[in-house]
């Protein structure tokens, strides 16, 4: 496998920052996400993390520090979860942490959402 | 132009639009809404709201889905770069003292109509608890051919925190003019 890294960037669209490390099993996804082609960019994202629950089989920390996504980004988030809590309904060893602003009242609703719809632990932090 | 054909422009006069726009309005938006208008028009929403982040967050939010929306879907449609059509309509910020609104406009054609106002009047009828509920089963459905999570207007509604206030006007036989406006509480 290797590891997965992409700068975000704001320019017409909103390119959210990546960095998947499939060696120590750290994968972040930060900044903010609004993509003309949002399931073109997030397809590679989920078959990488397919393919460590499936094959790397170690352990994950999966963290998000998104500020904002837009509707069809949200999608592709339920799916990154969806994949981490069938890992670790199998046995893998799954942390998932979401880092968001404090004030943010809306991103705690989704946050909770992503709880409800999954059933995955999900441990807060507030965003400097 | 012979001279006694008539210009339907000469109609037009520039300063009755301009004061027809009274000094609630913060920012206003009349055509094709591509990606780079998104991005310099969400770039201005941050520049005028910034003394309220809060409410510019939920603004940015709000405009990004209303504006997606048109882009889609507006009946209304131009050809810019690439031979892309690009939905045409139009976008208003308003300030009033204690909310912002935010209205979008675009053509639909008549046979449209139904659906967008039930879907509109039932996510109206929702509090929030069953709005988020709503919208966590019509996001596992599959996606639309545009990618979309089909969660736009029910996204605006939670994000407003305030009713959908959506009009229709009927031009002819073929198209109507869907607007929808939305508040935002400055004070939240």
């Amino acid at each position: 496998m290797k590891d997965i890294i992409i700068k975000g960037s704001r320019d017409s669209y909103i390119i959210p920052s990546v960095n998947f490390n499939y060696r120590n099993g750290i994968c972040e996804l930060s900044g903010e996400s609004f993509l003309e082609e949002t399931a073109k960019f997030y397809s590679p994202l989920l078959e990488w993390i397919r393919e460590y629950t499936t094959k790397v089989q170690k352990p994950i920390v999966f963290i998000f520090k998104l500020t904002y996504f837009n509707t069809s980004t949200s999608k592709c988030i339920l799916d990154f979860l969806h994949i981490l809590k069938k890992y670790e309904d199998n046995g893998g060893d799954v942390v998932v942490n979401w880092h968001y602003y404090e004030d943010d009242v809306d991103m705690q609703d989704d946050i909770e959402d992503y709880i409800i719809d999954t059933g995955i632990k999900i441990n807060l932090f507030i965003l400097d | 132009m012979a001279s006694n054909e008539k210009n339907p422009m000469t109609n037009f006069n520039l300063y009755k639009y301009y004061i027809s726009f009274n000094h609630d309005v913060q920012l206003s938006y009349k055509g094709p809404i591509d990606e780079h208008i998104l991005s310099v028009i969400s770039k201005y929403i941050e520049v005028i709201l910034r003394k309220n982040p809060i409410a510019s967050r939920k603004i940015f939010k709000i405009f990004i889905e209303l504006a997606q929306n048109i882009s889609y879907y507006s009946a209304e449609k131009n050809i810019l770069t690439n031979d892309k059509e690009i939905g045409s309509g139009t976008i208003v910020l308003g300030e009033l003292d204690e909310f912002y609104t935010f209205t979008t406009g675009n053509m639909v054609r008549d046979k449209d109509i139904i659906p967008i106002i039930e879907k509109c009047e039932y996510i109206n009828s929702l509090d929030r608890d069953a709005l988020r509920k709503y919208k966590r089963e019509q996001r596992k459905k599959p996606s639309g051919p545009k990618g979309g999570a089909h969660i736009g207007l029910i996204q605006v509604a939670l994000t407003s925190a305030n009713p959908l206030d959506v009009e229709i006007t009927s031009i002819d036989d073929e198209f109507s003019f869907f607007s929808i406006a939305v508040k935002v509480l400055k004070e939240i």
